[in-house]
């Protein structure tokens, strides 16, 4: 698949017109300085980073709310909670293989192969659904509901958390993939690219914390 | 992000030397140009802090007297609440994050934000946000008081949609405010001028860039805290109420989670006021800022430390930890006061090395003003601080002393501040000065004003009057001191109405000064483009060899070679001074 670069828009920022005559400060005094630049790159990545750091601040709220709740009640989880954990290894898996295929894309779209890259993205969108659907069979299969005790409440609202964040990342890559297959990126011009994957990263980050916090840190009563 | 696909555009080695900078189309329409959406931001801050001052007026009518029946305690206290929740959510907050967005790209030789459409988007959320949150009050009743814990909010407490709508209205604010903030710290990051090292970035944009760091990290813990509350309530999930027994849920929680977020968040909004009075500081002693290495500094010192406190604001702290949240608190009033000394510093240092007569003048320009009157309010801020931060957790934090402290930090210097920059970078954005002489009653009004409130204010702390008081008897000794509040709040009403009066004066009916390209004889890139300023903000920048390019070329003007080295001597000399 050819990678083809997109046309130049006009929000590509001004360049240097060096052949005209020395620019002039609005104070009169003549510049032989530089204009302002395009954006350097990797800027949208560095956006999604600093967008999934307060994220990250969210999912610690939650978080900490979960804990000093789970320490100030006699028993946790509840004594008629059965905690399962066929599902969450099975979501845990998952995560760590759309991990290695989300990396895939990326090292494809380095190397300027846009067939590998495009696979690599559906092969994520794959693990996703399979993710989502599981995290729903979760809900479902739980045994209590939303408001039978806090501990209900705050098991949903965790995975809910993730599973908000997984149904937007699906859609980033959705949409990154279609671009993929458009040929809108390039070896050297895919940051968009590598932006999708932070947040796709950071939505496995969110799963794991969530597992640590729901099925590993211990219980009492 | 939204905006990648300006990334992806052929290589900049394709499209090298081409057009005439001037012949370029308006890259972005209006809508999202960032000097527009950051005015759209100040506008809809400065309605609402007409709002929120409308607000206190009831409450400081019912107060003024003994006994007065102006409004009930109900009626007062969600008067409270809605008082506290628009100066900060959507006075304070909105108008930093409009000046920054506006200025930033300026300040820094850019020529937009990273991500225009997302800023517009932002606003319009921002917006939304609001609306829910000023629409609350009408649909029922809404918490009391600002920090939403009193009474600790079961659902039964208070029942209808009120405060859900408040809380989903507070939550779209935050979201708004993370995304302009993230957007101007990767335009800070990325979108610098050649030349343009981080670390010559201008204090205000660094100002902005510390803030933007601490908002980020404690606005979403506000989102999460938000979104529990609305969970706690609308579906009856008593995670904070605790009172239901089995189900479990602590009341402890609540306070805890908010004053965790909201402290760093109050901090937050004093920074970038700091950063306005540096710089105009810089601007009018015509001379670069003591130190400006130890002033960025100071300013990340507030910005790390202004994590450390949040315990003081709780009342039923754990013993063990009361002293470390005391002295978190202190620590951070110590970058403040470093930070207060550069620019005392600065003035000596114009005052022995410069031309007196310019001083002078510059002296009576209405942004030094404010600034000049920004330094009383800070210091009696910062000495209320001292008290609050030793009495963590106790009466200070229950009774007027708090109200004093906070009006005197967050609604006196940083609303200065904010005023300040607005005089200051507003003839850059609209193209004509502000009246000077209403400029002078403005000041003499408003710092006047909050000067009398906060006394008055310190002094019912002393006599412990509750925060949520909203009326007393007469044989309460507590009627000087009300009486002193009302009458600030009043003179403060006044001033700002004047300058309500002078903006629509200079912006809407275009009276004024025509500013020129450099009104103020500034320092940095803003001052280097017509005012208002293009679209794509610069035809051409200045070399960029520190962080007053301007003042550098004035300087290499007037003196060729050898006065940078005359300036650097003069700040050792007043070290050695000091340490001798």
């Amino acid at each position: 698949m050819a990678m083809v670069a997109v046309p130049a828009t006009a929000d590509n920022l001004p360049v240097p017109a060096s052949d005209k005559a020395p620019l002039v400060l609005p104070s009169g005094v003549p510049l032989p300085g530089p204009v302002p630049g395009r954006p350097r790159r990797g800027t949208s990545t560095i956006g999604t980073l600093l967008f999934v750091t307060a994220d990250a601040m969210v999912l610690g709220a939650v978080v900490a709310v979960y804990l000093a709740i789970k320490e100030g009640s006699p028993t946790w989880p509840p004594s008629d909670v059965e905690v399962g954990t066929y599902i969450p290894t099975m979501i845990t898996i998952t995560a760590v293989m759309s991990a290695f295929s989300v990396q895939w894309g990326i090292y494809s779209a380095r190397r300027n192969d846009g067939r590998n890259a495009a696979m690599a993205l559906v092969l994520t969108l794959f693990f996703g659904l399979a993710m989502a659907n599981l995290e729903w069979l979760s809900f479902v299969r739980s045994g209590f509901g939303f408001n039978d005790h806090t501990y209900g409440t705050l098991y949903d609202v965790l995975i809910g958390f993730h599973l908000l964040h997984l149904l937007g990342a699906i859609l980033a890559v959705l949409m990154l993939a279609f671009r993929t297959v458009a040929g809108h990126f390039s070896g050297d011009r895919h940051d968009a690219l590598r932006a999708g994957a932070v947040y796709w990263q950071y939505t496995n980050i969110v799963w794991f914390v969530v597992v640590t916090v729901l099925f590993i840190l211990s219980r009492h009563g | 992000m939204t905006d990648t696909e300006v990334e992806e555009g052929p290589h900049p080695g394709a499209t090298a030397p081409s057009q005439p900078v001037a012949a370029l189309p308006d890259a972005w329409p209006k809508g999202t140009d960032h000097k527009y959406v950051g005015s759209l931001f100040v506008v809809a801050a400065l309605v609402f802090l007409v709002a929120g001052v409308v607000l206190a007026f009831v409450m400081r009518a019912q107060l003024a007297t003994p006994e007065a029946e102006i409004v009930g305690d109900r009626t007062y206290r969600q008067l409270f609440t809605m008082h506290g929740t628009f100066s900060v959510f959507l006075f304070l907050l909105p108008v930093w994050l409009g000046l920054g967005s506006a200025i930033v790209p300026l300040q820094i030789g850019a020529a937009r934000l990273a991500f225009p459409r997302l800023h517009a988007m932002s606003f319009w959320v921002f917006l939304m946000g609001g609306a829910m949150v000023t629409a609350a009050p009408a649909v029922s009743d809404v918490f009391h008081g600002w920090a939403l814990s009193d009474p600790i909010p079961v659902m039964l407490g208070l029942p209808g949609q009120g405060p859900d709508l408040l809380l989903l209205g507070l939550v779209l604010v935050c979201m708004a405010a993370v995304l302009v903030v993230v957007n101007i710290v990767v335009t800070i990051l990325q979108l610098r001028a050649p030349g343009l090292t981080l670390r010559r970035v201008p204090v205000f944009s660094w100002s902005i860039m510390v803030s933007g760091a601490v908002l980020l990290l404690a606005l979403p813990v506000l989102i999460g805290a938000f979104g529990l509350l609305f969970v706690d309530r609308h579906y009856g999930a008593s995670l904070f109420s605790g009172f239901t027994g089995s189900r479990g849920g602590s009341p402890l929680v609540w306070p805890r989670l908010f004053w965790f977020g909201a402290y760093p968040v109050l901090w937050a909004l004093l920074i970038p006021a700091l950063g306005v009075a540096s710089e105009i500081v810089t601007t009018f002693t015509g001379r670069r800022l003591f130190s400006r290495d130890r002033a960025s500094a100071a300013l990340v010192g507030i910005g790390v430390l202004s994590f450390a406190g949040w315990g003081s604001e709780v009342t039923n702290l754990n013993p063990g930890a009361r002293p470390l949240f005391i002295v978190g608190a202190l620590a951070v009033l110590a970058p403040v006061a470093l930070l207060i000394l550069n620019w005392l510093a600065t003035l000596r240092l114009a005052a022995k090395e410069g031309n007196r007569e310019a001083l002078r003048r510059d002296f009576r320009s209405t942004p030094m003003l404010w600034v000049l009157g920004l330094l009383p309010v800070l210091g009696l801020g910062l000495a209320a601080s001292v008290v609050s931060a030793v009495d963590a957790g106790r009466d200070a934090h229950t009774n007027y002393w708090q109200v004093g402290q906070q009006h005197a930090l967050f609604f006196g210097a940083a609303t200065i501040g904010a005023v300040a920059a607005l005089t200051f970078w507003g003839p850059k954005l609209w193209g004509r000065r502000l009246s000077d002489s209403l400029g002078k009653l403005e000041v003499l009004a408003v710092v006047g004003g909050t000067l009398l409130t906060v006394v008055g204010m310190l002094l019912l702390g002393l006599q412990d009057m509750g925060v949520h008081t909203s009326t007393f008897d007469s044989d309460e000794e507590w009627a000087l001191g009300n009486l002193m509040v009302s009458a600030g709040a009043a003179i403060v009403g006044l001033g700002l109405i004047v300058l309500l009066l002078d903006l629509a004066g200079s912006v809407l009916a275009r009276r004024g000064k025509p500013a020129g390209a450099d009104p103020w004889g500034g320092q940095t890139l803003e001052w280097a483009t017509p005012s208002p300023p293009p679209p794509h903000n610069f035809d051409a920048l200045p070399e960029i060899r520190s962080d007053t390019p301007l003042l550098d070329l004035r300087v290499a003007q007037s003196l060729p070679a050898q006065s940078q080295p005359a300036q650097a001597d003069s700040d050792r000399d007043l070290l050695s001074e000091g340490a001798s």
